[in-house]
């Protein structure tokens, strides 16, 4: 090879004609600090969507598409960020989805059942307006009286009360002074849900109200 | 300024971290690997000498910008490997060329390796070099091709190899598996033909 003996020779040359210098050490240093945390990111939503779709298949409370849908999508994006990592290549990429799946069920699910994935969900209610709609509950989670929940449309406002027509077209007498959540005004014909204490056959004394976003058609 | 001469008591690491801060250390490892990677380039590749000093000098000029990236828990040689290996694959595959192996007199040790569990006599294989068993060879998938390469011409552990290729080591084991039965089938089939 008559030319390969000279390549040290142009390559130093070149460096020197070029001015070029090695790329600064923090450079590279932030890039792998971004791609770690960007990887961290995508595993606490990925970890997050799978204990909320945890609450919602195993609790049976919301509808749970909303959170499989983000952990599908996490899950992807942690496999694929994780691939970019200096060592990835070192492991097969069938342990490390694995591996991600595991980990991301295994934590998930004690995030469930520790009951944080209950208070996230009302924390979320509580915190977007629009969550609701994304992540409706269950119709039958809140036609429950016994259990103190109930939910229906309001049919007639009184004074001192109103009436509430549930989604088995029972009417109950709703008393009390409740907390209302979400900005929900109590006007015939609006649709809310209630927490409080069944007193009576067809009787309710409500703790809070909030707005429904559930589904009907169970 | 340094001086070639005074190189060869230093580890590659050690000219590392000094040509940070002079390019001269650099020239020094250039001088250590430049026949190797040319080789190297030459064994798994149909490009000229001009293409592979391009290549190789290339390579070098990317290893000189990312030293400070230089992944030190591998070997130096490894990642500069790795660097030229990439730098071939992207020019073979912008000139639209495939990757080859080039088996050359000498090449003992190799032999001996397609012999070894095929149930195929050296002397048979012996009387294929090298041209038609290079035909042969050019039949095995471009990922056999560069890892027995790496393995046999270019000496390489597993460990090397899968830092070269960014590939796991089990999965450079099956490969290397795989060529030998690829290979064996190969030549089987061409037998039958003859």
């Amino acid at each position: 090879m008559k030319k390969t003996a000279k390549i040290s020779d142009r390559a130093l040359k070149l460096i020197s004609q070029k001015q070029i210098k090695p790329i600064p050490r923090w450079k590279f240093i932030m890039k792998n600090w971004g791609l770690w945390l960007v990887l961290i990111v995508c595993l606490a939503f990925f970890i997050l969507g799978s204990s909320l779709s945890w609450f919602g298949l195993a609790d049976n409370i919301i509808f749970p598409h909303f959170w499989l849908f983000t952990l599908a999508i996490f899950f992807v994006l942690s496999f694929l960020i994780f691939e970019k990592t200096k060592k990835a290549y070192r492991y097969q990429k069938r342990l490390v989805v694995f591996s991600l799946l595991i980990l991301g069920l295994i934590i998930g699910g004690l995030l469930f059942k520790t009951g944080l994935a209950n208070r996230l969900d009302r924390g979320f209610e509580s915190g977007f307006p629009g969550y609701r709609h994304l992540v409706p509950m269950k119709l039958e989670t809140w036609n429950n009286p016994s259990q103190g929940y109930l939910s229906g449309k309001i049919t007639k406002v009184n004074q001192d009360n109103f009436e509430l027509e549930d989604f088995t077209g029972k009417i109950w007498i709703i008393t009390g002074t409740p907390i209302i959540k979400g900005r929900q005004k109590l006007t015939e014909g609006t649709e809310i849900k209630l927490i409080g204490t069944r007193t009576g056959e067809s009787d309710f004394t409500v703790q809070e109200i909030r707005p429904w976003s559930g589904r009907k058609s169970q | 300024m340094a001086n070639p001469q005074n190189c060869h008591d230093l580890s590659d690491n050690q000219l590392v971290a000094l040509s940070i801060q002079d390019s001269q250390y650099f020239y020094c490892l250039m001088k250590r690997y430049e026949d190797k990677l040319g080789r190297y380039v030459s064994r798994f590749t149909y490009l000229d000498n001009d293409d592979i000093a391009d290549i190789v000098q290339d390579s070098f000029i990317n290893a000189y910008q990312h030293l400070n990236d230089c992944d030190c828990d591998l070997k130096f040689s490894s990642w500069l490997y790795r660097i030229v290996h990439n730098q071939t694959i992207n020019f073979l595959k912008k000139n639209k060329q495939s990757q080859k192996i080039r088996i050359e007199d000498g090449d003992d040790e190799f032999v001996d390796w397609l012999v070894a569990d095929t149930n195929i006599e050296k002397e048979t294989i012996k009387k294929h070099q090298n041209d038609h068993l290079k035909v042969l060879l050019e039949q095995l998938k471009p990922d056999y091709k560069e890892v027995l390469t790496l393995k046999f011409f270019e000496d390489k552990d597993y460990r090397e190899i899968s830092d070269i290729l960014q590939k796991p080591m089990g999965t450079v084991a099956t490969l290397i598996s795989r060529a030998k039965i690829q290979f064996k089938e190969i030549y089987e089939k061409d037998s039958k033909n003859q």
